[in-house]
């Protein structure tokens, strides 16, 4: 492999790491609840827009991200509670109300923050590159960016696969009737699993506002990102999103560095021939 | 009540009166209802008749616009051949995306939204060929021999009588044999199929036929704009035109065209004093699925039928 091509994969990695961030909590809840969130990208670029403001004023990326993270907390519960619970389980009102919800944010986002591309900055730390084997040299950033969405990977496994309360959830995404019958709370369950999921995207926001731009309509951007991830790995599979943002995450990559006029046909072709084969996506389940 | 065929001729009798009367603001924003009202139709022949929630009209609409504008601007085609041609594209397409068939529930609404993105992102991108965020420009009046036509209210009787003509045309679709079995897929897909239907071919067809209008809405589009560039593609004019199907009424033929009405003065009116129109739409979309899920058709059958109670 040449040392581009390294490089690619290297910032393929980094992408699915941030994809990971905002599509497992999208896969989660919609597991759990059967609920289709569209406003998961205006979630991620809030959350990024708070972490813009926090890291000004504060100079403290860690801060930030939690002040990102728990702003979209806050407001993913009231849209939960107030929006999305009347309407009951019929996707096509989800959906539109979602991108309602959306539309809504994003132009708060707008009118608040101006129509220009604004990056979070990064601690001192993680400024500058570091070298590689082959003089390739790297932004240190996107390292730990990578680390950080693996840590966020594995810990998130462990609560869902070792834990009591992942054994729930996952009995819940299974059969929640089942589940409510055995006398644990699935909603309450549900507003803990949200808030984790909201989290993470508005964490995400900060996390991708230091390497992505934030901008207007970077809402939609990546959320038909985060959508291609869940659809590879299948609805409601955590190994699905795993996997499916590191697919993603290399094909975007790879797909802008070798073909930049096409690449959305790189991206979504072979998401088209796997449905033809296998509609439900890697992991998935019929709902 | 009045009866429908009077109220129908009423209607367009008025349709054809408004360029005598109005001003050319009106005109334009009158061709506009209409044009996106027929885009809302081809969604709503799948959402009203079929039970499919699409999200990749758009991606019709546009790509028979490109190419259009494409054959005309660049090759110096004439509109006999290039709208046709605009159609075919658009259909074509329609038949590679309407493998999405093969999905149901969520995974068909995700996948067309994926669908419609490749489109977008290909006008945005592949900018050697589609122009890129510029995208084509400077398309002429449309010109059939020596027929041309040389200004807005012209273009305004082109449009009303393709309109029509395409509404009576889904008028005998939906009533037909076809129609009704899409509205039994609808509402039992299992017992169709065990009455012997072949609901898959059924779905393809209905999809690949609204991708048609779509790609006529497209055509009309382009002439009527004189331009098109990406946005034409993007993700919010195939919710939009979603939300006026609802707005108006699933279902329908004249609600489609209510709701795109409903949308687009508001947005014409909106614009004026105030600088974020989405928030505005958005809060349409919120309103819309909380209080008047059947739309405006709904509320009027209700009324109608004397029940203004809670139940649907």
């Amino acid at each position: 492999m040449s040392s581009a091509a390294i490089l690619q994969a290297i910032n393929g990695i980094s992408l699915a790491a941030l994809l990971f961030l905002l599509s497992s909590g999208f896969t989660l809840t919609f597991g759990l609840m059967r609920v289709v969130n569209m406003a998961y990208g205006a979630y991620y670029l809030l959350g990024g827009y708070v972490g813009y403001s926090v890291v000004r004023a504060t100079g403290s990326f860690e801060l930030a991200m939690l002040c990102g993270g728990l702003t979209i907390v806050v407001l993913g519960y009231f849209v939960d509670r107030f929006l999305i619970r009347p309407i009951g389980g019929n996707h096509l009102a989800q959906v539109l109300l979602t991108v309602g919800v959306a539309f809504v944010i994003g132009e708060v986002c707008l009118a608040v923050w101006g129509g220009d591309n604004l990056r979070v900055q990064t601690p001192s730390y993680l400024r500058g590159s570091v070298t590689l084997p082959g003089d390739i040299y790297y932004p240190r950033y996107r390292f730990a960016l990578i680390l950080f969405g693996t840590f966020a990977a594995v810990s998130l496994w462990l609560l869902y696969k070792k834990t009591q309360i992942g054994a729930v959830v996952r009995a819940g995404v299974d059969d929640r009737e089942m589940v409510n019958a055995t006398g644990i709370n699935v909603d309450r369950l549900f507003v803990l699993v949200s808030a984790l999921a909201s989290f993470l995207a508005g964490a995400a926001g900060v996390a991708g506002g230091a390497f992505l731009t934030l901008n207007p309509g970077a809402e939609w951007d990546i959320l038909v990102l985060a959508l291609v991830v869940v659809i590879i790995g299948g609805l409601g599979s955590l190994e699905g999103a795993i996997l499916g943002s590191i697919i993603v995450g290399l094909l975007d990559a790879y797909g802008r560095w070798l073909f930049p006029e096409l690449s959305y046909f790189i991206l979504f072709g072979p998401m088209a021939i796997l449905l033809l084969f296998r509609a439900t996506g890697i992991f998935g389940k019929e709902h | 009540m009045v009866p429908r065929a009077a109220l129908l001729i009423a209607l367009t009798v008025a349709a054809f009166c408004v360029p005598l009367v109005a001003s050319e603001f009106w005109v334009t924003l009158l061709m506009q209802i209409m044009i996106f009202g027929l885009l809302a139709l081809s969604t709503d022949l799948l959402l009203g008749h079929a039970g499919l929630f699409s999200l990749c009209h758009a991606a019709f609409f546009a790509v028979s616009a490109y190419t259009v504008a494409i054959l005309q601007v660049r090759y110096g085609f004439g509109t006999a051949s290039a709208a046709p041609l605009g159609i075919i594209a658009g259909t074509t397409l329609a038949f590679v995306f309407a493998s999405a068939v093969r999905t149901r529930g969520v995974y068909f609404i995700l996948i067309t939204l994926a669908f419609g993105y490749i489109v977008w992102g290909v006008a945005y991108r592949w900018a050697s060929f589609t122009g890129g965020d510029n995208g084509v420009t400077s398309v002429p009046f449309p010109a059939l021999g020596s027929l041309r036509v040389t200004n807005t209210v012209a273009y305004y009787y082109v449009v009303l009588a393709v309109v029509l003509l395409v509404a009576a045309a889904y008028r005998l679709l939906v009533a037909s044999p076809f129609g009704l079995t899409l509205r039994g897929i609808k509402s039992s897909e299992s017992r169709m199929r065990s009455m012997g239907y072949h609901v898959g071919r059924h779905l393809y067809a209905a999809f690949v036929l609204s991708g048609v209008i779509a790609s006529i809405a497209g055509v009309l589009y382009v002439y009527f704009n004189r331009f098109v560039n990406p946005t034409a593609a993007s993700f919010p004019v195939s919710v939009e035109a979603v939300l006026m199907t609802i707005v108006g009424g699933t279902g329908t033929i004249i609600g489609p065209f209510l709701g795109s009405g409903i949308i687009l003065i508001l947005r014409n009116w909106v614009s004026g004093f105030f600088h974020y129109y989405t928030a505005v739409l958005g809060i349409v979309f919120i309103v819309t699925v909380l209080w008047a899920p059947q739309g405006i058709m709904g509320l009027l059958a209700r009324w109608r039928s004397g029940d203004r109670g809670e139940g649907v």
